[in-house]
């Protein structure tokens, strides 16, 4: 994995990152999600990439853009260099690194699927390639029963002896068995954070899996991100996004991140499709689920019958048919 | 941001305190260029030119304009104060961090936070250190308007010092956005050095360069191997030289026995070295207000120093590369019009530079050993308690900590106070590396020996050397000095060199977590301590040291010389009480080697010697211990007194070499315990570390 960084990956950190490198209070609010999607849209119809604006025309770039973001705070965003020089060394020494919608890592599934709504920047511990492999996507509550950690290590080493990624939370209880079972059983997972990628990056019981590039933990937030609801739920749309077919191991009614997050790819999104257990008590939440059109789980028991699930996933194509009309933002130029 | 040359001019003359001063050429050029960033700026300019004249005045215009503080990173600081002084006169608000002191830290802070510095001024290894990055410089670090890297040369492997932390340097100049203005500015610089500067630097970096001739110095090289004969040299020479310069020596140990040395014979000259500590600046002070005639120094007093009038530069002996001595020796008649530039070679120079040039990168049995601990620790170690688990001194362990951490991405990272393994292993470009800079060490060390043969040419050899334009340099119209010494004053200096009577000074404290076989831990009380004692040498010195390395290692005696220079030494301290009687630590590896000399030096003083101590078990030597730590527990148990009743009455206690003191710590502690009197150390050398 290479640690440098393109000119547009900078421009894009600059102006969207918070750049956390110590315990400053950032002076300038970085451009929230809707606010870079207007300027990356205006930049592209002025056959401009992000890249221009750490050129010396960069002022005259902004004005022609149009767009109503006030011109001082986008020369402080872009002024943080060497904040942002900072904070890349401090992500490198942890092993961290990070990958921009213009470079050619960038997963393509989260460009394709999620068009616009793809951040503008992941953060990543181990291999990259990972998160292109597809597979599984386990999702559930923190705090479950011991009976359902079990089932879910069960599903994870499913995954692994079917070949296939394993994609979840990395949050405590159903997240965390799912990765377990997958890795212990010599899978390959991707773990997508909404919090703390830089110590989970240092954690030991992840250490052996990143350096056999069989665990790949990425996140859209900053690696010294705290836990935040926001982050979490749109964490929820990435694991989705990255997956070939969804399970929901439980979930709470009308609820908590785990039943909005489904609700959204039931109702709007559509991108994989949804199961939910099918074994056990199933409860109200995966009950309320399958209401609203979720499919039970077909409780694979053969490494067999759970690729043919997620091949079948894979043909009917992602829910991303409905959006495919959304080009992504910048394509790598160089 | 627009130039305002006016502006520009006024903060010249301000700084200078020269009313009618203009820019030196191509001075206002970088300056203009940094202010309308234009982009990436390297000055290669010989020491004195004014290069902190660019980054004063371009740090006050943009402020003036709005813009945020500039950050210097220098590891020379702490020898700016001229600089820094000028830049004050300029209206200039500067903080310096160069210490650990935290104080500063939160001062600076503070400052920062209020926007009251213009310019923060770090050392590379501030930048390296996690909290410094997260508490200071993270206040500041999204406004840094303009970073200026001094000693650029450091940047390449080919730059001829190599400081770690500038991996870090290197890196951050990869990371930075083309829109933030950087200056590189260095003295020195080959075309090796310029290529890599140009390949980290980026394509669009703009040079700036001057001429490296200096047509006032007089160069000379004189071989004289031994010390001895450097002393009498420089004791005959000194006085008619000149005005006032500097002697540089490799060690510290050989600044100040050479400072002695000279101020026994009534020389004005003091010894400047990294061990100074605070008293660095008046000692500046006295060499620039030409009340020393000279600073025996190592190079800590180095490229910042500027004294334009320095008659002479003198080297005790030759440094590890060409470009080190061009730069230190450059130092000598910037605006005189003759100087001297003398190179004594003596014969142990080139162990000294082996020594530095093996101990620059960690073997990989030490890096083994470290990550193998951190390996057995998931929630990491800390400096302490990697003390307790490898065979590393702390010196060993914190440069393998500084070099692995500054690998990129790093096996090992700092969380708060414990170093963990990181999710990568160590590249084999690390060992490359090390491998490929002690090539080129050698190399340099190599080329430096080619200058001390040199009959003539010198000024040419160097500026070759540097791929410099070889113009015909006419030296000045000096006389060579004398390569001879008198005989008179080589005997004094033979005498000298052998003087004795180093301090052992007694260990108070147990180890962190005592000794568990001897059952203590916490203070040693004072009854049972021993009393500060005395050793007659440093290990394999000019004095001493080459007889006792022979008795211990060729002979298995030690000579007679030893045991009347040992029994003069005592005759000279007349410890009190005075020892009534004499014993030694037992060996089983040489039985009779400290025992034999023990007794010989007993009957000399005409004292009785008892056998009183034995070892009860096998260990390994103390010397292959590396810490304090591990040879504290290497001694635990392997000592007991076989003789009781003990004999009363104070004990003078002989060693051969003393090292880390545990040995003696525990011996006097059983000597003690089972009823002698007050026990005095007597070593004939200490060794290296602590």
């Amino acid at each position: 994995m290479t640690f440098e960084l393109s000119s547009n990956t900078q421009a894009i950190l600059l102006l969207t990152a918070p750049l956390m490198a110590g315990r400053g209070k950032p002076s300038v609010k970085p451009l929230a999600a809707g606010e870079y999607r207007r300027l990356a849209r205006r930049l592209r119809e002025q056959q401009r990439q992000p890249a221009d604006l750490l050129e010396p025309g960069a002022r005259e770039i902004v004005s022609g853009c149009r767009v109503e973001l006030d011109s001082e705070r986008l020369a402080q965003l872009l002024g943080r260099g060497f904040l942002l020089a900072q904070a890349v060394e401090r992500w490198r020494t942890r092993a961290i690194w990070v990958l921009s919608r213009a470079d050619a890592d960038y997963p393509r599934r989260l460009k394709q699927r999620l068009g616009e709504d793809a951040p503008p920047v992941l953060y990543g511990c181990g291999d990259a390639a990972i998160p292109g492999t597809g597979g599984l996507a386990v999702v559930g509550s923190r705090n479950v029963h011991e009976a359902l950690i079990q089932y879910t290590e069960d599903v994870g080493r499913l995954a692994a002896s079917a070949g296939r990624s394993l994609v979840s939370g990395g949050a405590r209880g159903v997240d965390r068995a799912a990765m377990r079972g997958a890795l212990d059983a010599g899978g390959r997972v991707a773990g997508v954070l909404a919090d703390g990628l830089e110590k989970a990056a240092m954690l030991r019981e992840h250490r052996e899996a990143l350096m056999e590039r069989r665990l790949v933990l990425i996140s859209p937030y900053d690696p010294a991100a705290r836990f935040q609801v926001g982050h979490a739920m749109q964490r929820n749309k990435l694991i989705y996004a990255l997956s070939d077919a969804a399970l929901v191991v439980n979930s709470d009614y009308g609820k908590g991140g785990t039943w909005a997050g489904a609700v959204e790819q039931l109702g709007k999104l559509k991108l994989v499709p949804i199961h939910v257990r099918a074994n056990g008590e199933v409860g109200k939440g995966l009950q309320g689920l399958l209401e609203r059109g979720a499919k039970p789980w077909p409780e694979p028991e053969t490494p067999e019958a759970l690729e043919e699930i997620l091949d079948a996933a894979a043909d009917e194509g992602p829910g991303a048919l409905g959006r495919q009309g959304l080009r992504p933002l910048f394509e790598q130029r160089d | 941001m627009t130039y305002d040359p006016r502006r520009a001019l006024e903060l010249l003359r301000e700084g200078t305190r020269r009313r009618d001063t203009g820019f030196r050429e191509g001075q206002e050029e970088a300056i203009r260029h940094v202010v309308e960033a234009r982009g990436r700026l390297l000055v290669v300019q010989r020491t004195g030119w004014g290069k902190s004249f660019v980054y004063f005045i371009a740090t006050r215009l943009l402020r003036e304009a709005g813009a945020g503080p500039a950050l210097l990173i220098s590891p020379l600081l702490s020898l700016m104060r001229n600089q820094i002084a000028a830049a004050e006169r300029m209206g200039i608000r500067a903080i310096r961090i160069t210490s650990d002191n935290q104080d500063r830290w939160q001062d600076a802070e503070a400052c920062l936070r209020r926007d009251e510095a213009d310019i923060l001024l770090i050392s590379p290894e501030r930048l390296g250190n996690d909290r410094f990055r997260t508490e200071v410089l993270a206040e500041v670090a999204e406004r840094i308007s303009l970073l200026v890297i001094d000693e650029a040369h450091c940047i390449s492997d080919w730059g001829h010092d190599f400081r770690p932390h500038y991996r870090l340097i290197e890196r951050i100049a990869r990371t930075l956005p083309a829109n933030l203005r950087l200056l590189a500015t260095t003295a020195t610089a080959n075309d090796r050095v310029m290529g890599d500067l140009a390949a980290v630097l980026g394509p669009n970096l703009e040079v700036l360069r001057g001429g490296l001739g200096r047509p006032s110095l007089m160069l000379q090289t004189i071989r004289l191997p031994r010390q001895s004969q450097r002393l009498a040299w420089l004791a005959e020479q000194l006085p008619a030289l000149p005005g006032h310069g500097i002697i540089y020596t490799l060690t510290v140990r050989d600044a100040v026995q050479v400072a002695e040395w000279l101020r026994s014979r009534e020389l004005p000259v003091e010894s400047y070295t990294g061990q100074t500590g605070d008293g660095r600046e008046a000692l500046e002070q006295l060499l620039l207000d030409n009340r020393v005639k000279a600073l025996v120094a190592t190079t800590a007093l180095g490229m910042g120093f500027d004294k334009p009038d320095l008659g002479f530069v003198i080297h005790y002996q030759a440094p590890g590369s060409v470009v080190a001595y061009y730069q230190q020796v450059g130092r000598a008649g910037r605006a005189l019009d003759r100087a001297y530039g003398v190179l004594l070679s003596g014969e142990e120079e080139t162990d000294i530079t082996d020594y530095f040039i093996a101990g620059a990168f960690p073997t990989r049995g030490e890096v083994r050993q470290v990550i193998d601990a951190l390996d057995a620790a998931p929630d990491g170690l800390s400096i302490p308690n990697l003390l307790g688990r490898v065979n590393l001194s702390s010196g060993r362990i914190e440069k393998t900590m500084a070099l692995l951490s500054l690998e990129s991405p790093a096996p090992i990272a700092k969380q708060g106070t414990k170093w963990q393994l990181t999710a990568a292993d160590l590249s084999s470009g690390f060992w490359e590396r090390a491998e490929r800079l002690t090539d080129l060490r050698h190399e340099e060390q190599r080329q430096m020996q080619e200058y001390v043969m040199l009959e003539s040419g010198h000024m040419e050899f160097l500026i070759r050397a540097l791929d410099g334009d070889p113009e015909t340099v006419r030296p000045p119209n000096l006389p060579p000095l004398p390569t001879e010494v008198e005989p008179g004053l080589l005997q004094e200096a033979v005498t000298f060199l052998r003087r004795t009577g180093l301090p052992i000074k007694p260990r108070e404290r147990w180890p962190a977590g005592g000794l568990p076989r001897c059952d203590v831990r916490g203070s040693i009380s004072s009854e049972h301590r021993a009393e500060a004692g005395k050793a007659l040498c440093i290990w394999g010195d000019a004095g001493w040291g080459g007889l006792v390395r022979r008795g211990k290692y060729r002979d298995g005696r030690f000579a007679d010389d030893l045991v009347r220079a040992c029994a003069a030494l005592m005759a000279q301290w007349t410890p009190r009480p005075a020892p009534e009687w004499v014993t030694c630590i037992p060996s089983r590896r040489r039985p009779s080697l400290v025992p034999d000399f023990a007794e010989r030096l007993a009957t000399e003083m005409g004292l009785p010697f008892h056998r009183s101590l034995s070892k009860v078990e096998d260990r390994a030597e103390q010397k292959s211990m590396a810490n304090s730590v591990q040879q504290a527990r290497n001694v635990d148990g392997s000592l007991a007194v076989s003789q009781e009743p003990l004999p009363g009455g104070p004990v003078l206690l002989v060693d051969d070499m003393v090292d880390s003191r545990w040995t003696l710590t525990v011996a006097a502690w059983l000597l003690r315990s089972k009823g002698s009197g007050a026990v005095w150390p007597l070593a004939l050398a200490l060794t290296g570390h602590d």
